[in-house]
């Protein structure tokens, strides 16, 4: 019973924030209410027990996608300080027709959901078998990697692409240092990051190693790590820079080319594609994943190519 | 209902009653100043409320210390960026922290 009203109220607020992302009156107010979406979201998530979507939804959801929309409103106010972020324009006449097909065909897959007969699905209970036999314990990375491997290789290709579309579309006299606190150095900051920076990296590590058995995994721990990086950009212990280095090329695209040559390395076995070789390559996999979606979410937030570190007395 | 479980509904009620008065208090004080001062207090208390509440009521010595740290960290990402906006507010006449369509 009380888990029913709990469930209410977190459609209501979902359906409510999302209409006043999209319907806010300020682009500002938006930011803050997307943000407060992928919160609820990952309640949502977490009462539907599934706590490794939740983790990544409220990491990457709210938490680092947040953090890019309010580094962006940032920028837009700076770059042009005469333009109001306010939204005047008068809504789209197609916006009504459009909501109300998305929320039909919502509630209508819905309906057909609960109306359907709960006969379990078959692949699934096939994949849970099948994945006793591996040394997998978590479900989830081990769909994600060894049946759902050529998705999760493209979530990575898309991560890459965007990087790259961002970085072709900034331009570099935009790219002051306005993001960063006024006074990076008075003392709290550094206590701060004494003690968050190695506990991130811990905590990161943690969920890498965890994603094997428990609820966590490459997304959700490179996410952490990326939030630690942003904290680093936001306290300009490290900063923008366009001098390109070799090793953060390769940190960006590690990811991507472990997991494509380990793939493509089974066809030369003669398994089919994709085909893991064993847990060393999982780890192998997850790790290289985890480096590159940090750096690829720092780098967005920072909106360069490459960073350095300041000095700093 | 146990002992247990009562003296942890009266503690999550405590801790929510404190986010609920640090809410109020963000969204209706006058200055950054003010709105920082309920924040900052107000929330911590209550997280520290909810946190004993939770490990009363997980009645495990693991998750009782993984709770207390995760009050620790609160109370110390609570601090600094509470620090920093006051800086900050300060700075710039506490007047221009509200971002400008605000109201």
């Amino acid at each position: 019973m009380l888990g029913i009203v709990l469930d209410l109220v977190i459609i209501a607020s979902l359906i409510a924030l999302a209409i006043q992302v999209v319907s806010g009156a300020s682009l500002f107010r938006g930011i803050i209410h997307f943000i407060v979406m992928g919160l609820t979201l990952a309640l949502a998530w977490a009462r539907l027990g599934a706590p490794d979507l939740a983790m990544a939804e409220a990491a990457i959801g709210a938490g680092v996608t947040g953090a890019l929309m309010m580094v962006a409103y940032r920028r837009l106010v700076e770059i042009t300080p005469d333009h109001n972020p306010s939204r005047t324009g008068s809504r789209s006449r197609l916006a009504l027709p459009i909501a109300v097909g998305a929320g039909g065909l919502v509630g209508l897959l819905g309906l057909g959901a609960t109306l359907s007969d709960p006969e379990p699905g078959l692949a699934g209970l096939a994949v849970l078998e099948a994945l006793q036999d591996e040394a997998l314990g978590n479900p989830i990375t081990g769909v994600l990697l060894l049946y759902r491997g050529l998705d999760t290789l493209l979530e990575i290709a898309v991560l890459l692409t965007a990087f790259l579309a961002a970085v072709a579309v900034t331009r570099r006299e935009d790219l002051d240092y306005s993001i960063t606190t006024r006074d990076p150095h008075t003392p709290l900051v550094g206590a701060l990051l004494a003690i968050i920076v190695p506990l991130t990296v811990l905590v990161s590590v943690h969920l890498l190693k965890a994603g094997s058995h428990d609820p966590g995994g490459a997304f959700q721990a490179g996410a952490v790590l990326a939030a630690c990086g942003v904290l680093l950009v936001l306290t300009s212990r490290v900063s923008a820079s366009s001098q390109s280095r070799p090793l953060i090329g390769l940190g960006i695209v590690a990811g991507l080319i472990s997991f494509s040559l380990i793939g493509l390395a089974a066809m030369l076995r003669g398994e089919p594609p994709m085909a893991l070789p064993g847990m060393w390559a999982v780890y192998f996999i997850e790790t290289a994943m985890m480096l590159s979606i940090a750096l690829t979410l720092v780098l967005l937030f920072a909106g360069t190519e490459s960073l350095r570190r300041n000095q700093h007395g | 209902m146990t002992a247990s479980e009562g003296l942890a509904l009266l503690l999550l009620l405590a801790g929510s009653g404190f986010y609920f008065a640090g809410t109020v208090g963000l969204l209706r004080f006058p200055d950054a100043f003010c709105r920082l001062h309920a924040l900052t207090k107000a929330d911590n208390l209550g997280l520290c409320l909810i946190c004993a509440g939770l490990a009363v009521l997980s009645a495990d010595w693991r998750i009782a210390s993984v709770l207390f740290l995760i009050w620790l960290l609160g109370l110390l990402a609570a601090t600094v960026s509470a620090h920093l906006i006051a800086r900050q507010a300060r700075q710039a006449g506490a007047d221009n922290i509200d971002p400008p369509e605000a109201s």
